[in-house]
């Protein structure tokens, strides 16, 4: 199949805030891992599309070491600023006319976890999509797609062209081979300057550390002690049981 | 003045208390800036569930009546709502964030022009201008998030807000709806697997929620069983989703499910960032975990430090009389 995966650069949540490390959205890596996998004795290329500043490029050249074929680049230094709009309407733009089979993105980012962008795409592209998608397939015609739904996992049919989110609960992306990491440094990156953007519909004012809770009782002790102790706490101090 | 509209969620044939709570937090607003509230609710008995919206502050319930909204596919949900949005133009648009609800958003927001704040913890609206505040960075920080657009589309969070009924009556308007199948670009194949959890584990009382340190089948009995003598609905981490102990429809964090429960038990939970971006709005957490140093920890209002198959069989006895 022919697909392209749409990614993105995030801060690394699981550091402190302030180290600025940056890496593929893990979401996204799931995205670019099934698309491999899906087209693992076929012949078809997988491209992959960043909207994100100079430096973003890193994170182009990690994808493309676990396997995709062709990238493009659509430079933006503020991209923060966007909103989730603005940037499905950058990348309607580039994939207007595109003859893709599926487009792939990942369900939310990690940074935002917004989960916008991808049904905007495709509705800007009218074509259909399945969302939080946790494994997938390709058909004749299309894709068989698992999606984790609010009570159960729902088995949805989309006949290409079709747009899928997909969870990080679809698989475990592969960690590149060294030959992928020096066939990646050789590939040539598709570098485009970013459109005008409109004024974003929404505008993030400051962010700041939630409010955190009250600090807790940590028991230490033999097992019966500790079991006593909790449910009094539970009983007469918390009032939860 | 323009309107709200709440989009109503039906699940195992009620209302979901995520969206009551949707619609209470409305229906302050809309008395605070004098906009009509209205409902929407698109079910194969819509009309059944009109009286309960009204008596939660709706002044009119829209009833979309088709049995292809039971099983939840997309495109006839978003062209369900188009038609009534069209109808009575509303300002603010605000709906439970559940997984349908985010299946649909952005490409609802593109359809009727609506800036999106999604999966928001608070929101209000003043002078035109709707403010929120959500969890972002997996939920290390919280970004205060505006939009002054004509149209504006709210997602929250479960929990955010209690639900109140109020002594209003609403009106019942029943919205034609045709739906040709044929339109399907995507159709639904299949319903595979349910959590078997009995209780809605994001509107849950009380979720005990299992780690890797749960191990096996035989902690997994331990974990079932103090589930059942609390009522709890049952969680688990990615850990133990992805070793298959426990259904992905469990998984709380920051990609599964947000809970705020009244009462949070993490057995053999670590504690990872993208977990407690799930639970950390639960009142009560208790966490039992051997490692002193979990950052589970950090977040526990109780703390058991200790092994969860020693503590568990004792806890499950306590609780058992306590509860009797
Ligand atoms: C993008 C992204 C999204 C993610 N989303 C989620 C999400 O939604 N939900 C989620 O949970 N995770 C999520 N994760 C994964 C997360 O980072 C952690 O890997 C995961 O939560 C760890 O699960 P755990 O605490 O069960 O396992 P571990 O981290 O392995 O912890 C096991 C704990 O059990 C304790 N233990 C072991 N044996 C015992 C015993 N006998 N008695 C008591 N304690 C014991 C150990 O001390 C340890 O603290 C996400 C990760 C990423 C990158």
């Amino acid at each position: 199949m022919k697909f392209c995966v749409c990614i993105k650069q995030v801060p690394d949540v699981q550091a402190s805030v302030q180290t600025g490390r940056m890496v593929l959205n893990a979401y996204d890596a799931s995205a670019v891992e099934q698309a491999l996998v899906i087209n693992e004795n076929g012949t078809d290329e997988i491209d992959l599309i960043l909207i994100g500043p100079a430096s973003a490029t890193e994170t182009i050249r990690k994808a493309l070491a676990m396997g995709a074929s062709n990238a493009t680049h659509i430079v933006m230094e503020n991209v923060a600023d966007l909103d989730s709009s603005a940037i499905a309407h950058l990348l309607a733009e580039s994939l207007k006319g595109s003859n893709y089979d599926a487009i792939l993105t990942g369900k939310q980012s990690q940074d935002s976890d917004s989960g916008l962008a991808g049904g905007m795409l495709a509705e800007l592209l009218g074509i259909p999509y399945a969302t939080n998608a946790v494994g997938m397939e390709a058909t004749a015609d299309g894709l068989l797609v698992t999606r984790q739904g609010d009570t159960g996992q729902e088995m949805l049919v989309l006949k290409a062209p079709c747009l899928v989110t997909c969870s990080n609960d679809m698989n475990n992306p592969r960690i590149p081979s060294l030959k992928g990491i020096m066939g990646a440094k050789r590939t040539t990156i598709n570098t485009v300057q970013a459109g005008p953007v409109g004024t974003p519909k929404t505008k993030v004012e400051k962010t700041f550390p939630p409010a955190g809770r009250a600090p807790g009782l940590k028991m230490e002790g033999e097992p019966e002690e500790l079991v006593a102790q909790l449910i009094t706490k539970l009983q007469q101090e918390a009032g939860a049981i | 003045m323009k309107c709200i509209l709440v989009v109503l969620s039906i699940q195992d044939g009620k209302i979901k208390r995520s969206s009551l709570e949707a619609l209470t937090r409305a229906a302050t607003i809309g008395e605070a800036t004098s906009s009509p509230v209205h409902a929407v609710i698109m079910h194969s008995s819509a009309a059944s569930f009109a009286a309960e919206a009204g008596s939660y502050g709706a002044d009119t319930v829209f009833c979309l009546s088709d049995r292809i909204f039971d099983a939840h596919v997309n495109t006839p949900v978003l062209a369900g709502l188009t038609t009534v949005i069209n109808q009575v133009d509303p300002k603010l648009i605000v709906a439970a964030s559940t997984e349908s609800i985010k299946d649909i958003a952005g490409a609802l927001a593109i359809r009727i022009d609506a800036a999106t704040l999604p999966d928001v913890a608070s929101f209000d609206m003043v002078d035109g201008t709707v403010t929120c505040e959500r969890p972002v960075m997996a939920a290390k920080m919280m970004a205060k998030t505006t939009s002054a657009h004509s149209r504006v589309l709210v997602t929250l969070r479960s929990g955010s807000y209690e639900a109140k009924a109020s002594s209003g009556a609403g009106k019942m308007v029943e919205v034609p709806f045709e739906w040709d199948t044929n339109l399907l670009s995507a159709t639904l194949k299949e319903i595979i697997s349910t959590t078997g959890n009995t209780v809605d584990l994001s509107e849950a009382k009380v979720v005990v929620a299992a780690g890797r340190g749960v191990k096996d089948a035989s902690g997994k009995a331990l974990v079932d069983e103090l589930a059942s003598i609390t009522g709890a609905a049952i969680g688990a981490s990615r850990a133990v989703v992805e070793t298959g102990l426990f259904p992905a429809t469990a998984q709380i964090g920051q990609t599964g499910k947000v809970v705020s429960p009244d009462l949070y038990f993490a057995i053999g939970i670590s504690g990872a960032i993208q977990h407690v971006a799930g639970m950390s709005n639960s009142r009560v957490i208790v966490a039992i975990n051997k490692d002193a140093d979990a950052p589970i920890f950090d977040v526990a209002t109780y703390g058991l430090v200790g092994d969860c198959f020693k503590i568990l069989p004792l806890l499950n006895d306590a609780l058992r009389k306590a509860l009797a």
